[in-house]
């Protein structure tokens, strides 16, 4: 989440229309302010929403040098953080319940087990479902052309994560459907999980729905979703020619398989990459990680496939990586 | 119900015994028939029985070796046992090449990944059910009434264990809706559903989160237990429906669930908070009385894709921690005390062996 750029665009949304500007006098505020947001901040909302965008630059900062400790430093690190950051939160959202990101992160921050996050996430859904932009008002027919709507987004996308790790399929799957009927293109990458969702659940019907709505523009979840589903289906050449399409349109997608790397918590949303480039199919691997379990030869079986093992080995040799 | 391999072994010799009396003089048979008890306990060889019955009699030893005496063994005694297990069951194989209850054992042993094994009761599943039908149509020309039926049905059991097997191998390596289908053919095969392919089939439907899938299985084979028809729902169909309500989030409704089942099975509260795994059978799911808190257990251990799914920092999984913290709420706590107390003592080898 870009929380400057929306910081601007919300703080500009609400200037020009209490001002009833043109539009391209809307654009000239929209420029001053871009350059210095926080001069014309003059409601307790978005003066939540600025201190939120600080504590998660701070957050993303203090992450940098994760790579550096061992184990359990690392453990003692991230709790640290991830306490300082839940305290922070739960002042800010107690002066301003109505900044949603802010009570979303203090959530996540919260650091608690799945099932206990998925509970507070749906009593946090039920409690603002309904009122202001919870739904799409933009004309576009898209919800996330509107910066006001793009938490509510963000909460059923949290929801999605939450319900996922849970192993609460449907639940995951019914939450990226209410995102996607708001918002078809999709900006917060709900469609992602429901296609694990679906692979999970086996329902191939369902991920060929998916995928046409997309017009079969892929990613890295929907190519792993597909392997999977096929895995489970018991069709070994297709799920074989999967794995293979899958691991020569991602790129390193064979070693981020076989060699999945520790990803932490998503503070608050997914990051953004490049389709099919490693660090997607990494996330894509990360966020499968639940359902790759429940198959417990699955990565066993993708490793026995001799070309996938080696260009799994080779991008470790390329890039300098443990294989 | 399932299948019980001394029974079945006790049976097969039976029906051999009194086709032969076919023909003698109707007080003699009966005369003859009471010493069959007997001689099956005690001079087994004096009774008429063919390789494959031999056959089967070393399967029903393995059987309760590997299944009923190992889980509760260790170290050496294990070894042993295991190698006994095995050496009876290659006998079995050499004296009848198509014992496919003693080949489907012996390969469970063998293979070591659950696919690979998998993979083989799928690929030679047609051949055991082709040779099983060719034994059933035999003994329905070869015997007559009650004798037909009994023989025949029993003629099928080899084939109905390999798909019953399957199926449950096939939720254990996640292929959920290939384990539903295998349980189909197999109540349409036997609609009373010895090989109870009803209770794999509940776990599935509750993998895909299909209730609706699980409600039709529920009223399809509501009536195939005459002990179970007026009694409360088992306890696979209980676990399923829980599971089902616990990834709804309906949190309340799964709790109702629960105590339902801690109503229903005796000990259940303990049981869930423990939630063993166990060895599967190997012959087949263990033969333990309806209701029973074997019954819970087994069951139980048989959910174990379902507690442990998902993420929990106790490593329990999701609703597996769930469950352990409600159960500890509802079960007595001398319960789980004298569990606790059995277990560590059974853990330094304190227990008897055997059964």
């Amino acid at each position: 989440m870009d929380a400057r750029e929306e910081l601007v665009q919300r703080v500009a949304r609400r200037r020009g229309e209490r001002m009833g500007l043109s539009k391209s006098a809307y654009a000239e505020l929209l420029l001053a302010v871009r350059k210095n947001p926080v001069e014309f901040i003059d409601n307790r909302e978005d003066a939540t929403f600025l201190a939120l965008g600080k504590l998660l630059d701070k957050f993303a900062a203090d992450r940098q040098g994760d790579d550096l400790l061992e184990d359990d430093e690392f453990a003692i690190e991230r709790a640290k953080r991830m306490g300082k950051l839940s305290i922070a939160c739960e002042k800010i959202t107690k002066a301003c319940p109505t900044c949603v990101d802010a009570r979303v992160v203090q959530i996540i921050a919260s650091d608690r087990d799945p099932d206990v996050e998925l509970g507070m996430l749906l009593d946090l859904r039920d409690e603002i479902a309904g009122g202001p932009w919870t739904s799409d008002t933009t004309g576009t027919g898209d919800a996330w052309n509107d910066v006001f709507a793009r938490p509510w987004l963000r909460l059923l996308a949290r929801i999605q994560f939450a319900a996922l790790d849970s192993g609460r399929y449907r639940i995951c799957d019914k939450a990226g459907e209410d995102a996607l009927s708001l918002s078809p293109t999709d900006g917060v990458g709900a469609r992602r999980a429901c296609a694990l969702s679906r692979a999970r659940l086996e329902d191939e019907e369902g991920l060929n729905r998916l995928e046409a709505r997309f017009s079969h523009r892929g990613d890295s979840w929907f190519a792993l979703s597909r392997v999977i589903l096929l895995y489970k289906l018991g069709r070994m050449t297709a799920a074989r020619r999967a794995l293979r399409g899958m691991c020569s349109l991602c790129d390193g997608g064979a070693y981020a398989l076989l060699r999945p790397i520790l990803i932490d918590t998503y503070m608050p949303d997914r990051p953004q990459y490049a389709p099919y480039s490693f660090e997607e199919v990494t996330l894509a691997v990360h966020e499968a990680d639940p359902i790759i379990l429940d198959v417990p030869d699955f990565a066993l079986w993708a490793e026995r496939q001799e070309d996938i093992a080696s260009a799994g080995k080779s991008f470790a040799g390329e890039h300098g990586l443990d294989w | 119900m399932s299948f019980d391999p001394s029974r079945e072994d006790y049976q097969r010799l039976a029906l051999r015994f009194v086709n032969q009396l076919d023909g003698t003089d109707p007080l003699k048979a009966a005369r003859e028939f009471a010493t069959f008890g007997r001689r099956f306990a005690q001079d087994r060889d004096s009774l008429p029985q063919t390789d494959e019955d031999r056959a089967f009699h070393l399967v029903s030893l393995a059987a309760t070796i590997i299944d009923y005496d190992l889980p509760f063994s260790r170290g050496g005694t294990s070894q042993d046992l295991l190698k006994r297990g095995r050496n009876l069951l290659n006998e079995a194989v050499s004296l009848d090449p198509y014992c496919y209850d003693a080949i489907r054992m012996l390969r469970a042993a063998d293979i070591p990944s659950f696919d690979l094994y998998y993979d083989f009761l799928d690929e030679t599943a047609d051949e055991v059910g082709a040779h099983c039908q060719e034994q059933r149509d035999l003994m329905l020309a070869t015997h007559e009434g009650d004798r037909a039926v009994l023989a025949s049905k029993i003629a099928m059991y080899p084939y109905l264990r390999w798909l019953g097997m399957q199926a449950s191998k096939a939720v254990i390596c996640g292929r959920n809706r290939q384990a539903i289908r295998i349980c189909n053919r197999l109540l349409e095969l036997d609609p009373t559903d010895i090989a109870d392919a009803r209770f794999t089939a509940a776990i599935a439907y509750a993998k895909l989160e299909d209730e609706g899938g699980l409600d039709a299985l529920a009223r399809r084979t509501r009536q195939v237990s005459i002990e179970r028809a007026r009694g409360p729902e088992d306890a696979w169909m209980q676990l399923a429906r829980m599971a089902i309500r616990f990834k709804q989030y309906r949190m309340n409704d799964a709790k109702r669930q629960l105590q339902q089942l801690c109503d229903t099975y005796p000990y259940a509260a303990a049981t869930i908070f423990l939630q063993h795994e166990l060895p599967d059978g190997v012959f087949y799911r263990l033969a333990v009385p309806p209701y029973s808190e074997d019954e819970l257990i087994v069951a139980c251990s048989e959910a174990t894709v379902l507690f442990q799914e998902g993420r929990a920092r106790c490593g329990h999984g999701s609703l597996g921690t769930w469950l352990a913290e409600r159960a500890k709420e509802l079960a007595p706590k001398e319960d789980i005390d004298a569990l606790v107390a059995r277990e560590d003592s059974e853990l330094n080898g304190d227990s008897g062996e055997g059964r």
